[in-house]
């Protein structure tokens, strides 16, 4: 880790939060939270689903009012009832989700959001916005359009905009969940010239290894309570923060696991596949693949590089423009067939793609596929509820109660729905996007394991992720792809983070 | 929030407590306050008209209500609504928005009339009723077939062409009995009427018709197909996110064909049950605006088959209400629509808020 502005206690936070407590109807989603970021230093804020962090960044943004407690900026108590309170406060936020206008240019883009009156003087503003980003580092042409950005860009053109609306204290939401391995460290290099320049930087991550590798001080939040305060994340081992985060240690990943047996017919196989994405576009061009019964192989690449149409396409969803797709040898032209052959898939986005809203956890546990179990006319919901107990049984990830509607349950809950339901087949193919996504640590570390034991139990398993870690710490081989080609496919033995980071930006290894 | 040693995970929402009996007053609230805007409206309207509301309006509630045969009237002009309104009801289960109503009625009406019209004279008059309704259901789902066809060859949205197939139906209808169908005798183009032996039975001491039996037990039927049945946990997935079926390998297209055609055949047996329960010709402006109604009604009961009960009855019930009005105020039986409107308007205004924050 690398310090360039020494932590000095002695010296007023710009940001003191004073037990902040925050009750939604039955859930104390705060309690007696606390929280401060000094000028020039990074503070990472990490935590589970659910223990607090947005509520909390919400109420320091003034979105929440808290219902106790107080907030100083630079010693000052202020009460903020609005974001542009605590803009003019110099609060910034970015966050997750870009919000930015694709046919806009930077500049316009920018002026949005400063509120520039009533005159738009687009000239002034792109000279001030140039001057900012050579200033901060941040390489942004002002008036390049935002639709031809990369999303590394796009996250540069929203700190600069949080900049311009006169930020000291900036607040990063997640900020490297949508990105690449080299993006990420180009935004930790922004981040680390922000903080000499004397900013305050908080950012929300999950991913341990960003703590260590920017983080001047962590905060750990647990069940809406602070279990670290601002501590120094070196005083500490990723067992004791993953602990501190989850209550409980968290087993590691067995380090062991067989070599994938030697197989005649591969689990599945794609033979010069080429497709089109839902523009029209062509989103896959000559894919060749195998997947072995017993081995797991992961899908690497930047968010939108064809892993989405190739999940389709390998599970009948979406048609092949040339090319062929087998499970198990058998060809596959539809959804049918790829369950015929045994294919179990967890989507995407399970919440568009596998759930009906108004239907309860049980009838979704009807929907794997298989014949719906009939009595008489009907379906025999008693055989369904059995096969759902018993596969949350085995697979432990503890899915909400068979009556719940789908419309209730929040996206980690619905996710273990869909991979319980999935994961519990005895399938002979696995494709899993993103399975992880929305769980936490725990939860996320259960999935992986029965993804382990799904090839250890023979399956092929075919897995997106954009966690490069999660990839490298259970793939047996990382097919990367980069603008719908696989431009390149590297080996477990030869796991390397900065070698598949240039294959995911259409360099070579 | 949850933590690992939690036994079971944390569901609720913020701000999320369901609470059922709270939730049906706060329905019937509304249903109430929309009604009663409403009239207010249309009271305002009658003042305007010079007529006195307060009397209309007793005028109307008297003789729709209290009068002696009314409530029979009512319940025989009920029972093609209801049908009409299952049509759009089930093809809405499954996502489809069936507004060809209208037209499947006006072929099962065809197809019932032809079929009782040819045979009422030789044959036994229960078994030509029998085989009139069948006529009259096969005829309104091969109708709606034609529209589930257009969708899946040419991808043509079945509300357009439900809808605009209703208009062929209207001129096929008018074809025949100007030309081929027509009783010579009569000025007006009609056929003629259908044999009293064949003509839907009353239920004894009263002047209600069959037809009601036949689309109470339709309702019941629909309630357990659509809530028992394999099919109608299909059609409910498919309605609810027709890529999750298709990503559980349910044939789409096959449960998309087949609700429409259900609805059709609902429809074509309203046809049928008007043919024979209550014009007993076809003639020009047969049947008319009873698919629209059994549309509206299904919105309004949100394609609940209960409530479609309770919407079904309400406009029948105003249907009849019209009569009385032109009758008793001297004002255009239209007037009544007027209300009409105004009622579905203000419920379906009020409704959709409510969807809309839930």
């Amino acid at each position: 880790m690398s310090i360039e502005a020494p932590v000095a206690p002695t010296t007023l936070p710009m940001l003191q939060v004073d037990g902040f407590s925050k009750r939604f109807g039955e859930v104390q989603a705060n309690s007696d939270v606390r929280f401060d970021v000094h000028a020039g230093e990074v503070h990472a804020l990490v935590g589970e689903n659910g223990a607090g962090k947005s509520t909390l960044l919400k109420m320091v943004y003034g979105v929440y009012e808290p219902d106790e407690g107080r907030m100083l900026i630079d010693g000052e108590p202020v009460a903020l009832g609005s974001p542009a309170a605590a803009r003019s406060r110099g609060v910034g936020m970015v966050f997750q989700d870009l919000r930015l206008v694709p046919a806009f240019t930077v500049t316009e883009n920018i002026a949005l959001a400063a509120n520039p009156g009533p005159v738009l003087r687009l000239k002034d503003l792109a000279a001030e916005i140039a001057e900012a980003s050579a200033r901060h580092g941040l390489a942004v042409h002002p008036n390049a359009r935002v639709r031809h950005l990369s999303i590394g860009e796009r996250q540069r053109v929203e700190i600069l905009k949080v900049l311009m609306t006169g930020a000291r204290l900036i607040i990063l939401d997640e900020p490297t969940s949508v990105l690449a391995p080299q993006e990420v460290d180009a935004l930790f290099a922004v981040v680390r010239q922000l903080t000499e320049a004397g900013f305050g930087i908080v950012i929300v991550t999950h991913k341990l290894g960003e703590v260590r590798a920017i983080a001047d001080r962590v905060t750990v939040l647990r069940a809406g309570r602070t279990v670290l305060h601002g501590v120094d994340p070196d005083d500490y081992d990723d067992e004791q923060l993953i602990e501190a985060m989850v209550g409980r240690a968290v087993p590691a990943l067995p380090a062991e696991r067989g070599p994938v047996p030697p197989s005649d017919v591969p689990a599945l196989e794609l033979t010069g596949v080429s497709s089109r994405g839902d523009r029209g576009h062509e989103a896959l061009t000559d894919i060749s693949l195998r997947v072995q019964p017993g081995e797991l192989v992961g899908i690497a690449g930047v968010a939108g590089s064809g892993q989405r149409e190739l999940c389709e396409v390998a599970l009948g969803l979406r048609p092949t423009t040339s090319g062929e797709v087998r499970i198990g040898g058998a060809s596959v032209d539809s959804a049918r067939d790829a369950i015929g052959a045994g294919a179990a898939s967890v989507p995407e986005d399970p919440v568009a793609d596998s759930v009906v809203r108004r239907l309860t956890v049980l009838e979704h546990m009807g929907l794997d596929g298989r014949r719906i179990p009939a009595r008489g006319l009907g379906v025999d919901w008693a055989a369904v509820r059995a096969r759902m107990t018993d596969a949350d049984a085995r697979l432990g990830l503890r899915i909400a109660p068979a009556k719940r509607r789908l419309s209730e349950l929040s996206g980690g809950n619905i996710q273990r729905v869909i991979l319980t339901r999935e994961l519990a087949l005895d399938s002979s193919l696995v494709v899993a996007a993103y399975p992880s996504r929305g769980l936490d640590v725990a939860n996320a570390r259960r999935t992986q394991e029965v993804l382990l034991e799904r090839r250890a139990a023979g399956s092929g398993v075919l897995m997106v992720s954009e966690d490069l870690d999660e990839l490298m710490a259970l793939a047996d081989r990382i097919v990367v792809m980069h603008d719908g080609h696989v431009s390149g496919e590297v080996l477990a033995a030869d796991f390397d983070r900065q070698a598949i980071g240039r294959l995911m930006v259409g360099g070579t290894s | 929030m949850t933590t690992l040693l939690d036994p079971t995970p944390s569901l609720v929402e913020p701000g999320e407590r369901p609470d059922r009996r709270a939730a049906a007053l706060r329905a019937t609230g509304r249903w109430a306050a929309a009604i009663g805007g409403a009239l207010v409206i249309f009271s305002a309207l009658l003042l305007l008209r010079g007529a006195n509301p307060l009397e209309a309006l007793g005028d109307m509630w008297v003789s729709t209500f209290l009068r002696g045969r009314s409530l029979a009237e009512i319940l025989n002009v009920m029972a093609p609504i209801t049908l009409a309104a299952l049509a759009v009801l089930v093809p809405a289960r499954a996502g489809l928005t069936n507004v060809g109503g209208e037209g499947q009625l006006m072929l099962g009406a065809i197809a019932a009339g032809g079929t009782a019209l040819a045979l009422d004279q030789q044959l036994p008059g229960p078994l030509v009723l029998v085989l009139a309704l069948v006529a009259g259901g096969v005829a309104g789902a091969a109708w709606a077939g034609v529209a589930a066809i257009l969708r899946l060859r040419f991808q043509v949205d079945e509300a357009v062409s439900t809808l605009l197939l209703n208009f062929i139906a209207l001129d096929l209808l008018l074809f025949l009995i100007y030309q081929p169908w027509r009783e010579s005798a009569a000025g007006q183009p009609t056929t003629r009427e259908l044999a009293d032996a064949a003509k839907m039975p009353v239920i004894t001491g009263t002047v209600i018709n069959v037809g009601i039996i036949v689309a109470l037990a339709a309702t019941v039927v629909v309630i357990l197909v659509l809530g028992r049945t394999r099919w109608g946990f299909r059609l409910s997935v498919v309605g609810g996110n027709a890529e999750a079926a298709r990503r559980a390998g349910m044939n789409v297209a096959g449960l998309v064909i087949s609700a429409l055609i259900v609805g059709g055949l609902l429809a074509g047996l309203a046809g049928a049950i008007q043919f024979t329960g209550i014009e007993y010709k076809l003639r020009a402006g047969f049947g008319l605006q009873i698919g629209y109604l059994g549309f509206l009604a299904s919105w309004l009961a949100r394609h609940r088959p209960l409530p479609v009960l309770l919407a079904s009855f309400v406009l029948a019930a105003l249907a009849i209400a019209g009569d009385s009005l032109q009758l008793d105020a001297q004002l255009p039986a239209a007037s009544v629509n007027i209300l009409t409107a105004l009622i579905l308007a203000a419920v379906l205004g009020w409704t959709t808020v409510k969807a809309r924050r839930a």
